[in-house]
């Protein structure tokens, strides 16, 4: 944001369009409703996310994420819509993980797939509808965020990520969601985010199961699954026992809470671990990794 | 010979009804042959039941890491006292 945009007079209408809402606890708070940032954006020809940001600066807290402050702060909010996520993949995992950082309120979205939604889709993947078999999920998926959150810029790629033009669409992320579904092209996300110094939040499922992990420039990632060679075509046992409704939901949460607490700082990434999940029992398992 | 123990996940866990066992060997490869004699043709035996076929041995479609590191980078397969093997299926869907 270019603070310098910012005047005075834009702070002051800010703060004096200001309400007061008191929370279910008694405690007071100034907020901003959604119609008086779009009318102080349109008036004062600045974004909607501009107002948001000057609006949590003055500690006036848009209502919208009057829900998120309690666990992130105020700081945080402020960091979430000042950052970039670039999510790879607009399908099972990538199509609710765009969803929940639209809703938590990351400011700029970059949405990576070439894909088309067809009906094996629709059991699981929150984009797709009977009404648009056939359409890009990046253009159905940038479509939801508008209508969630007006506020957040989308840039779309209708591009297949491969090792050779990784870098170029993840340039300008500050951290990478995993919505991908082979293990091919996670090893070039993540030989991307290496190169590129941005963490990789890398999420995978298969039947009843799902695994989690958030690997940072430095530390240990797949390689210490997989092996050290990159030309492993591991194919999962989701070839043979499918992907049902709730794992992606499962897992996609999980990998945006961990960009929330990368871009925050709040909470401690899975980090230098594989986090396993298994629905059939409910258990969650951790695997220290090693180099 | 080390005593071990194995750990299993996901599908697995399920699938052998046990979280681990402990085994005694000296190599990797002598703990892969014990797991599969115990439990290979059961995996595949509960597997079809559920319409999954898998041809070959449990370390043949199974992702195996001794203390969190995968077989294929390490150095020896030569096993100590206390070694913890992780073994789970493969999972790349999304």
């Amino acid at each position: 944001m270019e603070s310098s945009r910012i005047s005075k007079d834009i702070v002051r209408c800010i703060v004096e369009s200001a309400e007061t809402y008191i929370a279910p606890d008694g405690k007071k708070h100034s907020v901003v409703s959604l119609k008086i940032v779009a009318s102080i954006a349109d008036s004062q020809r600045i974004s909607a996310k501009e107002v948001e940001i000057t609006a949590l600066k003055q500690g006036i807290i848009p209502r919208r994420y009057l829900r998120n402050i309690g666990t992130i702060g105020i700081d945080g909010q402020i960091k979430l819509l000042q950052a970039t996520v670039a999510v790879v993949g607009a399908g099972g995992l990538g199509g609710t993980i765009i969803e929940l950082l639209a809703r938590q309120g990351v400011g700029h979205l970059i949405i990576i797939d070439n894909d088309c939604f067809t009906e094996q889709n629709l059991n699981r993947q929150i984009m797709s509808r009977e009404s648009n078999m056939g359409e890009y999920k990046t253009i159905v998926a940038a479509k939801r965020v508008r209508e969630i959150n007006s506020t957040i810029e989308v840039t779309k790629f209708l591009e297949r990520l491969a090792r050779e033009n990784a870098q170029k669409l993840l340039s300008g992320a500050q951290v990478v969601a995993d919505g991908l579904d082979n293990l091919p092209s996670r090893l070039a996300v993540e030989h991307a985010c290496r190169c590129l110094a941005i963490p990789y939040v890398y999420g995978t499922i298969a039947g009843f199961s799902g695994q989690l992990m958030s690997i940072f420039p430095d530390d240990v990632g797949l390689s210490s699954i997989y092996g050290s060679s990159n030309t492993i075509l591991e194919q999962g046992i989701e070839t043979k026992i499918g992907n049902p409704s709730a794992m992606p939901a499962m897992i996609a949460a999980l990998e945006v809470q961990e960009v929330v607490k990368i871009i925050t700082r709040v909470g401690k990434p899975v980090r230098n671990q594989i986090l396993l999940v298994d629905a059939t029992e409910c258990t969650i398992d951790r695997i220290e990794l090693g180099r | 010979m080390a005593l071990i123990r194995v750990r299993f996940y996901s599908l697995w866990r399920f699938h052998f009804g046990a979280d681990s066992v402990t085994l005694h060997a000296d190599n990797i490869d002598e703990a892969l042959a014990q797991l599969e004699e115990k439990f290979g043709s059961r995996l595949r035996e509960k597997l079809e039941a559920y319409g999954i076929h898998l041809d070959g041995k449990i370390q043949d479609y199974s992702l195996i890491l001794l203390n969190g590191i995968t077989l294929r980078n390490l150095k020896s397969t030569d096993l100590k006292e206390g070694d913890v093997l992780h073994i789970f299926p493969p999972v790349t869907g999304g």
